[in-house]
């Protein structure tokens, strides 16, 4: 338990550092797992208690994702989502899995870190589009629905990782069943189920959480993985009050999620048969293969180049959800390959970010210069 | 006069984007963050890059006070309210700090119905609010008096009985 206090109070400490310099706070969260834990001092060891809190973290993490999740809206205009998140997805993680594989990585392994390699954080992106002031560009919108994008693959990715060695049949039908149960439920129970949100007392509270908790052990009880299930019971519930579901649910997800990322720190092991090659190559490449897919995006859906170059610089940060594929089905190699690409790449691509206004100004004006050197020449 | 379309869009885990293009071709784009904060971006016709401001709710109240033409003045704010199913009935509710003119007097002295048309709905004296004060209500000195009228009686208030 003094473990536990030690690392939360670091964390404080650590948040209020990172929201003072406005960079993101999650590599910082991870860095002090790290440093507490296995590979550093060895003060911060990971139990059962510090397993259940990181668990929770995972899940309510994957809860929003569901609440935010508006199949709706990307099924009325697929073409804007489509385009853009096909050449993400085959781009990166293209790169990712093939790198990863003739690095020596086994295909399953390539597998994880091909997906973590191509999924951004949207965490990270959303917040920093917004204290960058970058909301009005007309790259963002793009951004935006890439992030919606990814969100999609990666619950098909968590769904193709999960069937395992099961009977396919029996398993489908058993999250047909549990989905149909929870939208029949959002359905039918609408009004009793705002009629609670409403409410000023603590039930509002109380009952988002059980829902959560009850639907992860429940689908633990029925054999399906409760990652998709929790993604699932917030795209359910989204449909009667989403915005209410959030602020519910948001205390639990801030406090959980970052031990969850402090914990998953803490069980990095660097010591072993680690080649610090290989995980700079991964690093360089993460950075460089978002500045290919951007480019593309760029050109294709806004026929510039200097849009792909705003497309790379905001979304070049790793985060959650890397580390959640890396929690849930990374080897321990994998997991600080993994550990190290959302560290530098998250850091990286905050800094990108914040300056991609400097950098455009920079190439244009540089592209100006070289316009009035060369006129002479051209012009008559 | 061709409308300007306001275009609202609804951006996932962003928030809610309100956008018009003015008829000089300008664009303004305000966004609802789910942060809780109000962003405002101004792009001028021909430039590329927007400048931006951000503010709190309350900010932005003000800056929608400002813009829908009710009297601002320097710690003193008025509220325009408009009710669109009463023909349009536009009232304007504004503080006013007591001059040293009128400390001392009271209201039925001072004739402010009869003379501006407005009404004093409260007055803040130390931290305490005095709703509907009688018209034998004497102001004192630092009284902040709320008044409600049309906007034309609060010019008219201003002018009349503000007197410095």
């Amino acid at each position: 338990m003094e473990s536990f206090i030690i690392a939360l109070f670091v964390c404080m400490v650590l948040a209020l550092i990172s929201k003072y310099l406005s960079i993101p706070a999650i590599p910082f969260y991870i860095l002090a797992g790290v440093i507490l834990g296995k590979a550093g001092l060895g003060i911060v060891h990971s139990d059962e208690v510090s397993h259940f809190f990181s668990e929770m973290g995972l899940i309510f993490l994957l809860f929003f994702m569901g609440l935010e999740l508006k199949l709706e809206r990307i099924i009325a205009d697929p073409s804007k989502v489509l385009v853009s998140g096909v050449i993400g997805l085959t781009v990166d993680m293209g790169i990712g899995f093939v790198a990863a594989y003739l690095l020596g990585f086994s295909l399953m392994e390539s597998f994880i870190i091909g997906a973590a390699f191509y999924i951004t954080s949207t965490a990270i992106v959303i917040t920093s589009l917004i204290e960058n002031r970058k909301l009005m560009l007309r790259e963002t919108e793009t951004i935006i629905w890439l992030m919606v994008f990814e969100d999609i693959v990666l619950i098909v990715i968590l769904a193709l990782l999960s069937t395992g060695n099961q009977n396919l049949l029996l398993f489908f039908a058993k999250i047909a069943l549990a989905l149909g149960f929870m939208y029949a439920i959002s359905y039918y129970g609408k009004e009793f189920l705002i009629s609670i949100l409403d409410r000023d007392d603590e039930l509002p509270i109380l009952f988002t959480f059980a829902a959560v908790l009850s639907t992860a052990s429940f689908s633990l009880f029925l054999g399906i993985p409760e990652t998709l299930m929790v993604i699932a019971l917030g795209a359910a519930l989204a449909t009667t009050d989403p915005d209410a579901f959030e602020q519910h649910a948001r205390p639990f997800k801030d406090v959980f999620l970052v031990l969850f990322f402090v914990f998953f720190g803490v069980t990095i092991d660097f010591s072993g048969n680690l080649d610090w090659g290989i995980i700079a190559i991964i690093c360089m490449l993460a950075i460089v293969s978002k500045l290919v897919s951007g480019m593309l995006i760029g050109i294709t859906i806004h026929d510039s180049a200097m849009s792909g170059l705003e497309i790379w610089t905001n979304t070049i940060s790793r985060g959650e959800f890397s580390i959640a594929l890396a929690v849930l089905y990374g080897s321990p190699l994998v997991g600080a390959t993994i550990a190290a690409m959302v560290i530098v790449t998250s850091i990286v691509g905050s800094f990108a970010a914040k300056y991609s206004t400097w950098m455009r100004r920079g190439i244009v004006s540089h592209s100006r210069k070289k316009a009035l050197v060369h006129r002479p020449h051209t012009g008559r | 006069m061709s409308a300007m379309a306001l275009r609202s869009l609804n951006l996932p885990g962003v928030g809610t984007k309100y956008e018009f293009e003015t008829d000089k071709g300008d664009t303004v784009a305000i966004f609802f963050t789910k942060t809780g904060g109000i962003q405002m971006y101004t792009l001028q016709k021909g430039c590329k890059t927007p400048s931006a401001a951000e503010m709190s709710p309350v900010e932005a109240r003000r800056l929608g006070n400002i813009l829908t033409g009710a009297i601002i003045e320097a710690d003193q704010e008025s509220v325009e309210i408009a009710f669109s199913a009463l023909a349009d009935l536009r009232i304007t509710i504004h503080t006013f700090f007591i001059p040293a003119a009128v400390v001392g007097k009271t209201i039925e002295e001072l004739q402010i119905r009869a003379k501006t048309g407005a009404t004093v709905i409260a007055v803040c004296r130390h931290d305490r609010n005095i709703i509907n004060p009688p018209p034998t209500f004497v102001f004192e000195q630092g009284d902040a008096a709320l008044v409600i009228g049309e906007s034309d009686q609060i010019k008219t208030f201003e002018r009349e009985i503000m007197v410095k």
